[in-house]
């Protein structure tokens, strides 16, 4: 210590020099900070006092309106409707009862009832924040309204913009629905996008279908107006910029989507799907799509009115919708797999050709019954086929024939000519929630179940029960591959983007997946001349005698498809067919059907889904009869009009023809 | 007459004697005057028509005063030796508490700061200020460098402040950080760096710049820079904070909308106002008289520091004061100069008038290691 003492004078002097920088440092930056003191509180003091004293400027909300979703023909499907709501600012609301009182009388609400609300409200979000009253107000409330505002200081009236879905419930699904976000969301929200968007209470969202999907190019981007407060807090909004050059930032609307969607084409679908027959209003789901890809019509039922929840849902709707057995809200054709059942015989015809089990013309016996293992495997109503080539046992959908062909084929040689046609995997279609479906193979079941793959499996498989699962949608991308012979397109529901002015932002071009009938990651090639056979099959179920599906035929367009009927639980094979319209609703079976047409050069494929219909005949292929009716009707008028006239002139020629009447159930499915 | 801590120590009547007659009582004074604005002042930012929820922050602020003063004085009393005899075992504590709250610190505000103590939340960044002067303190003044300091004489005290500097920039805390650097690079340049080490690290930093921009800064840090360049471009944000902010100071003119009476804070339209942007309800209500009253003591207590660096009895004792007074200043300035729109929105509290426990403490242990060198300086 005593060195220190003795040496630390000495070498504290070193430092001396060095006290000058500090002094210059010291007033260099106190006069800069006092020059800019007198600068703004001398120089420009006068004028900064006016800004404070009579521009007290409050930044306010302008929302964005969200894009406009049209049709292929740029008819409107979902608009914005101008609404308004009611809030009260309550720090300026000196007369917060009295207020609540004189508000509450126009729009029907016990004047505590708003005390209590605003006053929660406030402790939460603090004095600044408006708390919205009532949404979507009548014209009659908001003019009443405009009138109290000037007794009621605090209370504010604003525009709004509602979401409204020209369709109502057509499409709800798939248009989806908006709704303010949750306040778990906000901060999730604002993690993931990273300032691209600013998400606040109050914010609407989409929440569902393409209002979901594409929500972060139809949302836009909400604007600032700067809002002057009067004396007694009463706000108007102001165009001059203020002192700072704040200009407004207007709200940019958000891009309008033209969806692949045909306006009228999803109308008759929804109609089609609630037409009144025997059957009755089919619960499931239609998917119209062009060769190419675009969807037409995109139905799910029964379905809901989104826009209830533009003007907020109330509780007891909200309560409904999700405890319904049917599952309004659920976009069933993607969300949902089921069991293709006989609609999957075509994809095993297909392999077997294909793998040379059979031949287009080859003869196989079809009795029956069929013995494998110790289990008896039946034709339903144990009909005895004889010997039938493979386009007959389409055509009359041969359960036996296909057990012959699922047992020689094997499950793992039949499975990669389903999964080229595109079933058991997610389509990539741009929305959200699309589940893959499942095409299995002998080592998925080792993997996922732990159990070998039992040979009477490859029976059941091969007529699309068991482990087999697909979407609507990939369905019909399937059979439109059948139709373009093995070229698989991927389904898509947007056509353009379009900016402000109409601009286009974005194009979408039909996307081609693979064709089936080159090489591809399949390692499977399916020959032009097995896809003929096979949809001549097709084409006999609609127009052949034995026809499954021949109820449903067109007028002048032929159309080639498939009928398929699946269990919705495990009965035993007698049971089956035996009065399941005597069932509880719940428990009758899925029909299935699939078409497209025309057949020589298919344009449209349509794929429809009928839960607990019982049949595919009678509950699938009405549906698509009314919609491929429609579609002809609209694109090609002359074909209906040259077919009648061709009837027309036979009945000429034989003189009032006995009419053949096709009595509905009377021409039971195949399974 | 000049008494060691030895004598100070064993002469009880001498000590007894000396003891507030060697305390530097004016030093003293404006400290105490600072305080008083300080309270009077954030009274007013408490107790608006929508503040309710901040009432008690004001008699927080007594209490931490009292306890501030109580620390102000120990510290006086204790001789710093005594700190830069410890500076080590102080800097592995802080390290330690820092590390600490990286693992298992609050959250507030997306930011790890503090321990909670039970009574205090304890913010080990604002204590590292201190233990950094410290530490620098005992290093930089066992040496002299005549020809300033070399690469090898700063890789010591450049490590020993890029740990707590990288901890405390994880947390986030940007204020501190660079805070921290800013006392670390004021000791240093005091003492004396290279010419060339000094070009060199400008070019770096130039040229490190854009790198920092892109890959560490975040967006609402690029946000408040940006915004401070072209103040019209986010009127939402930080835009609008520091535009309300420079019209409450210029709305103040010269004396000021009076107490309590300034439309800018107590309407709101301030954000921040008893913390970060506390002078601006000064300047509002108070107007060029109060603010440029404010910054004179402010310049009085400076030159009363670097006198008392001056007749420091060792190189230690100088580099504390000119370590604590950097941060005073620096602090000052970088506040000061965000309010009146002259620097981007940082977040650093002003010291002695901003409200909060932990940079009052700082700043009060500061103000005592001031004085604690005053106390036993060379009387001329």
């Amino acid at each position: 210590m005593s060195d220190f003492l003795q040496t630390s004078e000495e070498e504290a002097r070193e430092y001396q020099p060095r006290y000058k920088i500090l002094y210059g440092i010291i007033l260099i930056c106190c006069t800069l900070i006092l020059g800019r003191l007198w600068f703004l509180q001398i120089m420009l003091g006068t004028e900064l006092r006016q800004v404070s004293e009579k521009n007290r400027v409050k930044e306010s909300k302008l929302p964005s309106p969200r894009g406009l979703f049209l049709d292929r023909e740029n008819r409107v499907l979902v608009d914005n409707l101008p609404g308004f709501d009611a809030s009260i600012s309550p720090q300026y609301a000196k007369k917060l009862e009295e207020t609540s009182e004189a508000v509450g009388q126009v729009i029907g609400q016990p004047g505590k009832q708003i005390v209590d609300l605003v006053r929660k409200t406030q402790r939460r979000d603090g004095p600044f924040r408006a708390v919205k009253i009532k949404d979507n107000l009548t014209f009659e409330e908001f003019f009443r309204l405009k009138l109290l505002r000037w007794d009621f200081p605090g209370l504010n009236l604003n525009e709004s913009i509602l979401r409204y879905y020209n369709l109502a419930e057509n499409g709800a699904q798939l248009f989806g629905y908006v709704a303010e976000i949750s306040r778990e969301q906000i901060p999730k929200f604002n993690e993931f996008y990273q300032g691209k968007f600013a998400f606040d209470q109050g914010d609407i969202i989409g929440k569902s279908g393409l209002e979901e999907t594409w929500d972060t190019t139809i949302r836009g981007k909400d604007g600032v107006a700067f809002v002057e407060v009067d004396a007694r807090g009463r706000e108007a909004p102001s165009d001059n910029p203020n002192y700072f050059g704040f200009k407004p930032l207007p709200a940019m609307p958000g891009h309008n989507l033209v969806l692949t969607i045909d306006k009228d084409l999803q109308e008759a679908a929804y109609k089609a799907m609630n037409r009144q027959d025997a059957v009755g209003p089919r619960i499931g789901g239609v998917i119209v799509m062009k060769s190419n890809g675009e969807i037409l019509a995109w139905v799910n039922t029964p379905s809901y009115d989104p826009n209830n929840f533009s003007t907020g849902i109330p509780p007891q709707i909200w309560a409904q919708l999700i405890n319904d057995p049917f599952r309004p809200l659920r976009n069933k054709v993607i969300q949902d797999h089921f069991s293709p059942g006989s609609t999957f015989k075509p994809i095993v015809a297909l392999a077997a050709i294909s793998e040379k089990i059979v031949t287009p013309t080859s003869l196989v016996n079809a009795p029956g019954t069929l013995k494998f293992g110790r289990r008896v495997y039946h034709e339903s109503h144990k009909t005895n086929n004889g010997m039938i080539n493979i386009v007959k046992a389409i055509e009359v959908s041969s359960n036996v024939f296909f057990y012959k062909m699922g047992i020689q084929l094997g499950i793992d040689r039949l499975a990669p000519y389903a999964k080229v046609l595109g079933l058991g995997a997610k389509t990539g279609i741009s929305m959200t929630h699309e589940v893959s479906g499942l095409i299995p193979t002998s080592e998925w079941k080792v993997k996922k179940l732990g159990e070998e793959w039992q040979p009477g499996e490859n029976l059941s498989n091969a007529i699309g029960q068991g482990f087999v699962l697909v979407t609507a949608l990939q369905m019909a991308v399937a059979y439109n591959a059948i139709g373009q012979d093995g070229k698989v397109f991927k389904p898509f529901l947007i056509k353009k983007i379009l900016g402000q002015d109409s601009t286009v932002i974005q194009e979408f071009q039909p996307q081609l997946v693979r064709d089936a009938s080159e090489p591809n990651e399949y390692g499977v090639i399916i020959d032009k001349s097995t896809f003929k056979a096979v949809k001549e099959g097709m084409r006999r179920v609609v127009e052949g005698e034995g026809g499954t599906a021949r109820a449903s035929r067109l007028e002048g367009v032929e159309m080639a498809g498939k009928t398929g009927t699946t269990q919705v639980r495990s009965f035993s094979a007698d049971e089956i067919y035996n009065r399941c319209d005597s069932r509880p609703i719940t428990q009758r079976h899925h029909g299935w059907f699939v078409a497209f047409a025309p057949v020589e050069n298919p344009e449209i494929t349509v794929a429809v889904l009928a839960q607990h219909s019982c049949s595919g005949a009678r509950g699938g292929a009405p549906i698509v009869h009314d919609v491929m009716t429609a579609y002809f009707d609209k694109y090609h008028p002359e074909l209906a009009k040259a077919a009648l006239e061709k009837k027309a002139l036979k009945a000429g020629k034989k003189a009032a023809p006995k009419p053949v009447p096709v009595p509905a159930g009377v021409i039971e499915e195949a399974e | 007459m000049r008494l060691g801590p030895e004598l100070l120590n064993a002469g009880l009547n001498v000590e007894e004697r000396n003891r507030f007659s060697r305390l530097d009582l004016n030093f003293a004074f404006v400290i105490l005057a600072l305080n008083l604005i300080g309270l009077i002042n954030l009274y007013s930012a408490t107790h608006g028509a929508f503040s309710k929820d901040k009432m008690d922050l004001f008699w927080m602020q007594l209490a931490w005063l009292s306890v501030g003063w109580s620390v102000f004085l120990a510290v006086t009393m204790i001789d710093y030796k005594f700190f830069v005899r410890i500076a080590y075992i102080l800097y592995g504590l802080n390290i330690g508490a820092l590390v600490f709250v990286e693992l298992f610190g609050k959250t507030s505000l997306g930011a790890t700061r503090w321990i909670d103590l039970g009574f205090f939340r304890y913010q080990p960044s604002e204590t590292m200020k201190g233990i950094m002067v410290i530490v620098l303190a005992k290093i930089l003044s066992t040496r002299t460098y005549p020809k300033g300091m070399g690469l090898a004489e700063l890789a010591l005290p450049a490590a020993l402040f890029f740990v707590p500097f990288v901890l405390v920039v994880k947390q986030p805390d940007l204020g501190t950080a660079m805070m921290l650097l800013a006392i670390t690079g004021s000791m240093l340049i005091f003492v004396g760096v290279r010419k060339g080490i000094l070009i060199f690290t400008a070019i770096v930093a130039v040229v490190a710049a854009p790198i920092v921009w892109n890959f560490a800064l975040r967006d609402y840090q690029k946000n408040r820079v940006l915004t401070f360049l072209s103040p019209g471009r986010d009127p939402r944000g930080t835009g609008y904070n520091s535009i309300q902010s420079k019209i409450a100071v210029g709305s103040g003119k010269v004396l000021g909308k009076g107490f309590r009476k300034g439309t800018q804070s107590q309407l709101e339209f301030l954000p921040e106002r008893h913390t970060d942007f506390i002078f601006s309800v000064l300047s509002e209500e108070h107007g060029f008289i109060g603010s440029a009253t404010t910054l004179g003591l402010f310049v009085i207590l400076y030159l009363m520091a670097v006198r008392i660096a001056i007749s420091a009895r060792d190189k230690a004792g100088a580099l504390m004061v000119v370590g604590v007074f950097s941060y005073l200043f620096w602090a000052v300035f970088v506040n000061m100069g965000m309010v009146i729109g002259i620097l981007p929105i940082v977040g650093v509290p002003l010291p002695l008038l901003s409200y909060g426990g932990s940079s009052l403490l700082t700043t009060m242990t500061g103000l005592g290691l001031i004085s604690s060198v005053a106390y036993r300086r060379y009387l001329f």
